[in-house]
């Protein structure tokens, strides 16, 4: 089932009296329990797509559906929309994490007792209960960006929008993080993340969409982007440095030695080569990947300036 | 609507405890205004005037221009704390509409200020012995000038959304308030008077000083106009407030201070 569905979405903003295009036709659809990451420079339109989705900024053209509803007529639809804004704090400093929770469950529609429970249990689940009559001044970085996506999930929200969940985060809180995202979309709930770290996107996303300059560039299944843009060569690794004969067989049909590797470009001359190494030692035999952070960059350059 | 309301309550009632030292110069300025006040009017009426009378007007003023100011620059002020500390867009993001949860705010800080406010002056006429008349009949005047200040707290909530800085014009319209509650608009004639009629609070306020300091009863009419004045003038601020919040989302700017 469709969470989100966003259509054509389109945003000017004016620059020095200018209309300069922030996002160009952007659509996006995730499913429940999807995962899909927003990529992009900074300045490429991810958070403005984001509000525009959260109803926060009016679109020019487009539309937003959230469970069905439109965000920007009918106030039900937020009902099933939590969101963590880039770069806001999002909560209450001078209150408790439990204050925050009761306070923003009521906000979201619901009654005190059931902001409570709920509360209770987002901050069982989120390790925080030992905080919870803690004031959020007085807690880390970490910890505060986990009671932000706590207080986001405290209305049982279908759709989660998390821009840039990770900034500013050490290891050991992007860690937490991402394993809560995990688990928050293993609930069945859809999850839109923007991020600059692209090895984060890689692990958690199912789905990647790449923006730039206003425009999205590509939308595939993350694990299908990177077959994409992966090379068909092997990589075979040794044990030992290769001696003269083989050596000479190997570069003859055409395979790169480098000290204790090989590589073949040819996929078809792969299992040629095996032969000729065999019975040496091997440590892998590995096929390229491309990684993220690579097809990132490709597409950005693709694309330049306008 | 009543859960939002409890809840605001408890937010505003715990972040003002918890950070007291604020709460404590609040509570000290105004009791120490009020026993001025005090002291002043006993001087300036000594023994031979009619000293209860003047007392009484003179508390009734300086409350209700507290009030009122206190109101009209609430949630402007609130915008941009929240903006400050980075929640506004949350409370965007709500089923209840921003005009209904700034609202239900500004109500719930008003009840807290109405409280501290009792119990300060409680507190000084404890002390001073003093006794303030105030006659029920005021409260309906009372409520005309507060709907009339809540509508005029909406449209500065619109200017601080369109134009994000307000400190300024919100200085000024302290002043505008004071003459729009001191303007003897309850004596003018002719054409003046209609004009009175449609000066934001000035219908309620008129009355609140024939009640209390002339110890005129509360007339039907007066107080109906009053009434239709309020209402009108909150209906323009909600109005109002729904544009700006709709212009701004267009611009971009909710969260941007
Ligand atoms: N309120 C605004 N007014 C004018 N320009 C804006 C506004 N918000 C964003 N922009 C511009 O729109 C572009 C996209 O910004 P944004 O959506 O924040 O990008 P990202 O989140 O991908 O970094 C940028 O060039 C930014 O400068
Ligand atoms: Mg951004």
């Amino acid at each position: 089932m469709q969470i989100l569905e966003a259509q054509t979405l389109k945003k000017s903003y004016p620059v020095k009296g200018q209309a300069v295009l922030a996002v160009r036709d952007v659509s996006l659809n995730i499913a429940a329990g999807e995962v899909l990451a927003f990529l992009g420079l900074n300045g490429a339109g991810k958070t403005t797509t984001i509000k525009m989705i959260a109803g926060l900024i009016l679109p020019d053209a487009g539309w937003v559906r959230i469970a069905g509803r439109n965000p920007h007529q009918d106030a039900k639809a937020l009902r099933s929309l939590g969101a963590v804004l880039e770069g806001n704090r999002n909560l209450y400093w001078r209150l408790t994490a439990a204050e925050n929770l009761e306070y923003f469950g009521v906000l979201r529609g619901l009654s005190r007792r059931v902001a409570r429970q709920r509360g209770q249990t987002l901050l069982e689940r989120f390790e925080l209960t030992e905080k919870r009559t803690t004031v959020v001044q007085a807690l880390s970085r970490g910890m505060q960006q986990k009671l932000a996506i706590a207080v986001s999930l405290i209305h049982d929200p279908q759709l989660l929008l998390l821009d840039e969940p990770t900034l500013g985060l050490d290891v050991e809180a992007t860690q937490t993080v991402k394993t809560l995202v995990r688990e928050i979309a293993a609930e069945g709930r859809a999850i839109l993340l923007t991020t600059h770290q692209l090895d984060i996107a890689e692990e958690l996303s199912d789905r990647v969409a790449i923006i730039n300059q206003g425009k999205i560039v590509a939308e595939e299944p993350t694990a299908e982007l990177i077959r994409q843009f992966s090379g068909t060569a092997y990589t075979v690794e040794l044990e030992a440095e290769l001696d003269g004969d083989r050596l000479q067989k190997i570069e003859a049909i055409g395979a790169v030695v480098q000290a204790h590797t090989v590589i073949v470009r040819d996929p078809a001359l792969l299992y040629h080569v095996l032969d000729i190494l065999k019975p040496l030692p091997l440590v892998k035999v590995e096929k390229d990947r491309a990684n993220l952070t690579d097809i990132f960059l490709t597409l950005t350059q693709a694309y330049p300036q306008t | 609507m009543t859960e939002l309301f409890l809840a605001e309550l408890r937010r505003s009632w715990i972040q003002l405890l918890r950070y007291s030292t604020e709460a404590i110069a609040g509570i000290v300025i105004i009791t120490v205004v009020f026993y001025g006040l005090f002291l002043s009017t006993q001087y300036i009426a000594g023994p031979n005037l009619q000293f209860g009378e003047r007392l009484d007007s003179v508390i009734v003023g300086y409350v209700l221009w507290t009030l009122a100011v206190f109101i009209m620059t609430d949630i402007a002020g609130n915008l941009q704390r929240e903006a400050q500390t980075g929640t506004l867009e949350q409370l965007f993001i709500s089923p209840y509409s921003a005009t209904q949860v700034f609202l239900t705010r500004a109500i719930a800080s008003l009840t807290i200020q109405l409280t501290l406010l009792a119990s300060i002056l409680g507190l000084i006429m404890l002390l001073t012995g003093s006794r303030l008349s105030f006659p029920l009949a005021v409260l309906p005047a009372f409520i005309t000038v507060l709907l009339g200040a809540y509508g005029l707290a909406f449209v500065m909530g619109s200017l601080s959304l369109l134009l994000k800085q307000v400190q300024q014009l919100l200085g000024i319209f302290q002043f505008a308030l004071l003459f729009l509650l001191a303007v003897p608009s309850e004596s003018w004639t002719g054409s003046l008077k209609l004009l009175g009629l449609l000066l934001p609070m000035a219908p309620g306020a008129g009355l609140l000083r024939q009640v209390m300091a002339q110890g005129q009863p509360l007339e039907p009419i007066p107080l109906l106009l009053a009434m239709v004045n309020g209402a009108l003038y909150l209906t323009f601020g909600l109005v109002i407030f729904r544009l700006a919040e709709r212009e701004t989302k267009r611009r971009g700017k909710l969260g941007g201070y």
